[in-house]
């Protein structure tokens, strides 16, 4: 079809968790014909294993579907999926700058949850027309009347005409392709201007190098075309131009403004091909890159380890090769007294986090050591400088710190009302500052707090869950760093410190969870031959300590009638063990109890 | 161990019991018929033959029948079986010839038997002194049994008794433990035995392991520590791992494991260390004797090891860390070449400051703690 800028819509659907968007997604697919309904595979958006178990979007994806509207029109329809996780928030925003609308999906038996409403901001930060769509309307439960005009009350967006529909059944799914084509802007963008466009998301393939998922705002891309990367200043002449179909790319060798498609460039790394980036013409590029663009900043940290220290190169290669999809991962090598060589990874959130070890683990057969998350701190010294803190063994001892700043966010939680007490307990206990509490509806209170990032990683939002029978929702965003009372904690095994358990802990919690790894790593550590002390330490103050008692119990074999072979494989065996064990200090651990202790499974 | 020595044990294997107790993961099955003990013994005795010539120049001082139960097969055949031996093996006089026995299998015509024979050590597996605790094993003889047994094989001249006890077992404690020490010392064997149980893979117990009541860690440990001291007070010496003995009465056979001296074994699942190899046969009994009928001895080895100097030398320590007089240092180094603490010095340094070894100039042994956790030291020294 030929280029024809009114007749294009790029859109995405955006919801909260599980209300929907990736099943919506198929039926429009399935609707236009774009997949023939033989060959639908559930939720053909998410192509990661790992995304279609966990049923969330890890990643962007876009596809084009072509579709004849009721007036007669032929229209392209660029659907671009965004992450449904808080963790991914910046890619979620980087999608939503590639489109002209979007569809606000609302489970009509839920309604609104707090990342319905995180997501309705970005679009409107965005600039974006929304028409919400309101989904489970066959289940018994379904309340659309109420979910109208609560997406009215509290979003401020027309709902009382919007689509309403069965995404699972398929019922009305022609009303939302309707709205889309009607309610939703053309792009807008001069073909002839100089190059702009926006970098949405990117993947490496092994044959294609990096492919470059963009929105042409300005201008047109051709292939052959030699174009410059504005934020990362790599590079490039194109090798293909293209637009995404669901079972593949599929080359058309131009893309013009308001278009939406892939480009490939042999390009190695896809670091060079950030998301948010702009991609202009080298010889005549725009005067400055479209708005918006940040470098990822990883918010969590941790040291992941090869259990098998002979791995230490080929997880080097795996996080490398992870890294070609992923310019949120970060990882530097790191040495641990106790765990050898590994890797300080750095990522979006704990899902993030949880995702990459999942895939190392699950894509190339590791077996992991994780350390305990942790979020960067800001310390200033008595010296005079800053330092940022990303791995607690390198806290500056206490005497020589003035201050120190740990990065808060902003967290909002929806909840139904009864829970109310529960989570606000919760947040007091995580030295969270209350900020204020709105009604969305009878039913529903959204609360607002700060909280500490560190806090928020250990556990918070398993604990919100279960405080709340599942209901509530959660939605964060960084809100800067805030002084704070810090402590570093060090576990000492036989008066060594063992440096892979120390965390940073503000000095109100340190006792408490001092004592709770003391335990964990009492019931967790086997006995040994020899009596192990554990102590946990603020500097060289002992705040608490347990004891592993000795070994008591070993093998007598009888040796029978000779059979020293048996015997032997026995020893052999024991050996074999203790190869796999990690020495903290003095003291063997296996991989599986040092994950034990590490687990963050509170109360 | 001496590399030359035309001294030899013998282990002879009968791997039939009257029934099978629940902890036995050892070669042996129990209600077999007539035929396949008689196949089995025709084919026991083709084997003497052919390793009886292997064996030529070879001067046997220490013969060692166990299972199973060998008293099980009854004292004509068990006679027969002897008289084939003597026959194949150039046997010392003076060499210690031990039957093991389950005391419900012994009567008066058989212990006398068995000295006839020359036998003259005998063992007896009396495990526990409680009632509950052998009905707990799946021991079918009673304290009462057991003490007929010992008697008559006392009347018969056997002056040299080994009484194995085990510690460890279901609803034992370290009283009751205790109290069948007492009782065994106080018949005044010459040689006990004191294994700790192991729950096997392939047992009644393994496969109720989760409802089995087991002493803790800790009460074992006490058990064993106390067996030590007991023992020791009552004479017997703490000479091995599990072994306690009257001076003089160590088990010569049992002695040749740990010096890594040469021994043949006969019968299916026997192994031996012969000729620089290691070698065990199969443990099936047909396969073994099915391999003998047709005149394919060799087909019954299921593992093989050519002793290189190297395993000599690390099983060397591991055999003779058993004995409670450990490495001969001198003995070491003359077998060896190199001194014993070049090798092993500071590997060893962390267990003698524990307390679990001694190393001094004359020799390397375990303290009672030690040998307890005697695999947990090996396995972190040894070359393996």
């Amino acid at each position: 079809m030929s280029y024809d800028q009114k007749n294009i819509r790029n859109f995405s659907i955006i919801a909260h968790i599980d209300h929907g968007k990736s099943t919506l997604a198929d039926r429009l697919l399935e609707a236009t014909r774009t997949v023939a309904v033989r060959d639908m595979e559930s939720q053909l958006l998410d192509n990661m294993d790992l995304e279609r178990e966990r049923g969330i979007t890890i990643k962007a994806r876009a596809v084009r579907l072509d579709y004849t509207a009721k007036n007669g029109e032929q229209y392209v329809l660029n659907l671009i999926d965004t992450p449904g996780h808080v963790d991914f928030n910046y890619e979620v925003s980087r999608s939503l700058n590639a489109c002209d609308g979007a569809l606000l999906v609302v489970d009509s038996t839920q309604g609104i949850e707090a990342q319905t409403l995180a997501n309705a901001y970005l679009a409107i930060d965005a600039d974006l027309e929304m028409v919400p769509v309101i989904n489970k309307i066959d289940l018994p439960s379904a309340q659309v009347d109420r979910v109208r005009k609560e997406i009215e009350d509290v979003i401020g967006i027309p709902a009382e005409d919007c689509p309403a529909v069965s995404a699972k059944t398929g019922l009305n799914i022609d009303d939302v392709l309707e709205a889309v084509v009607n309610e939703l802007p053309a792009p807008e963008g001069d073909p002839d201007a100089p190059l702009a466009c926006l970098i949405f998301d990117s993947y490496y393939d092994s044959y294609l190098g990096v492919v470059v998922y963009i929105r042409v705002k300005e201008g047109t891309i051709r292939e052959g075309d030699r174009v410059l990367m504005m934020a990362t200043g790599a590079e490039f002449e194109i090798v293909e131009v293209g637009t995404m179909e669901p079972f593949g790319l599929k080359r058309s060798g131009v893309l013009s403004a308001g278009e939406v498609g892939y480009i490939t460039a042999s390009i190695k790394n896809v670091r060079d091909t950030q998301v948010g980036d702009t991609v202009t013409h080298a010889e005549r590029p725009v005067s400055k890159p479209l708005p918006g663009f940040r470098a990822v900043q990883s918010m969590v940290f941790a040291g992941i380890y090869p259990a098998d220290g002979a791995r230490y190169g080929d997880l080097r290669d795996a996080l490398e090769k992870l890294r070609l999809n992923d310019a949120a991962l970060n990882f530097e090598p790191e040495t641990s007294a106790a765990l050898g060589f590994g890797f300080r990874c750095g990522f979006l959130g704990l899902l993030h986090m949880e995702i990459i070890e999942e895939r190392l683990e699950r894509e190339f057969n590791f077996d992991l050591i994780t350390t305990a998350p942790s979020v960067i701190y800001e310390v200033a010294l008595k010296n005079g400088d800053v330092i940022r803190i990303d791995n607690p063994s390198n806290y500056p001892a206490t005497d020589e710190i003035e201050s120190a700043y740990e990065p808060m966010v902003k967290a909002s939680v929806i909840t139904p009302q009864e829970f109310v007490g529960g989570i606000m307990d919760l947040c007091q206990d995580r030295r969270g500052v209350f900020l204020d509490m709105k009604f969305i509806d009878s039913g529903r209170v959204e609360l607002h707090y700060t909280l500490p990032l560190n806090e928020i990683i250990y556990d918070f939002f398993d604990a919100l869950k279960s405080r709340s029978k599942g209901y509530a929702s959660l939605d964060y965003e960084f809100k800067g760093y805030e002084k704070s009372d810090l402590v570093k904690l060090d576990f000492l095994l036989n008066g060594e410190n063992v440096d892979a358990l120390s965390f940073i802990v503000h000095e109100t919690k340190a006792y408490g969870r001092a004592r709770k790894i003391a335990e964990k790593l009492k019931d967790n550590i086997p006995r040994q031959l020899f009596e192990i002390p554990i102590q946990a330490a603020i500097g060289s103050r002992i705040i608490a300590r347990e004891t592993v008692k000795a070994m008591r119990k070993d093998v007598l074999a009888k040796c029978y009638g000779g059979d020293i072979t048996r015997k032997k494989k026995l020893l052999e065996k024991q050996k074999e063990g203790k190869k796999k064990m990690r020495k903290l200090g003095s003291v063997e651990v296996s991989p599986e109890a040092f994950m034990a202790v590490l687990r963050l499974d509170e109360e | 161990m001496y590399f030359n020595s035309k001294s030899l044990g013998l282990y002879c294997h009968i791997p039939f019991c009257l029934s099978k107790c629940a902890y036995c993961d050892f070669c042996s099955v129990a209600g077999a018929g007539r035929r396949v003990k008689a196949q089995y013994l025709d084919a026991l005795r083709k084997e003497m033959r052919i390793m009886g010539k292997k064996a030529e120049g070879y001067v046997v001082d220490s013969v060692f029948f166990g299972g199973g139960t060998p008293t099980s097969i009854g004292e004509s055949e068990l006679k027969r079986l002897i008289a084939e031996l003597y026959d194949c093996f150039y046997v010392l006089d003076d060499a210690e010839f031990t039957v093991e026995a389950n005391p419900a299998t012994v009567n008066k015509r058989f212990a006398n038997t068995l000295k006839e024979c020359g036998v003259n050590r005998v063992s007896l597996g009396l495990q526990s002194a409680h009632a509950n605790e052998l009905k707990k094993l799946g021991r079918i003889h009673s304290l009462e049994d057991f003490e007929e047994s010992y008697h008559l094989l006392r009347d018969a001249g056997i002056e040299n008794i080994n009484v194995d006890v085990m510690f460890g077992i279901p609803d034992q404690t370290a009283e009751s433990f205790l109290n069948t020490l007492k009782y065994v010392v106080s018949l005044r064997p010459e040689h006990i035995s004191a294994y700790g149980l192991q729950i096997e893979p392939g047992t009644p117990f393994f496969e109720h392991r989760d409802t089995l009541v087991l002493p803790g860690e800790d009460e074992e440990y006490s058990m064993y520590v106390y067996a030590s001291e007991f023992l020791s007070e009552n004479g017997y010496g703490h000479y091995e791992i599990s072994n306690f003995a009257l001076p003089g009465f160590e088990c010569k056979h049992n002695k040749k494991y740990w010096n890594v001296d040469s021994y043949l074994g006969l019968g299916c699942a026997a192994h031996s260390l012969f000729g620089g190899e290691r070698f065990g046969r199969c443990e099936d009994i047909q396969q073994y004797v099915s391999a003998i009928k047709h005149g394919a001895l060799d087909s019954t080895v299921v593992s093989r090891e050519v002793m290189t100097l190297e395993a000599m030398e690390s099983e060397y320590v591991m055999l003779r860390m058993r004995l409670g007089e450990g490495v001969d240092k001198k003995a070491y180094k003359a077998l060896f070449g190199f001194d014993f603490d070049s090798k092993y010095g500071s590997k060893l340094k962390n267990f003698v400051d524990g307390g679990f070894v001694i190393s001094d100039d004359l020799s390397c042994r375990f303290t009672t703690d030690g040998m307890y956790v005697s695999n947990s030291v090996l396995s972190s020294i040894l070359d393996l």
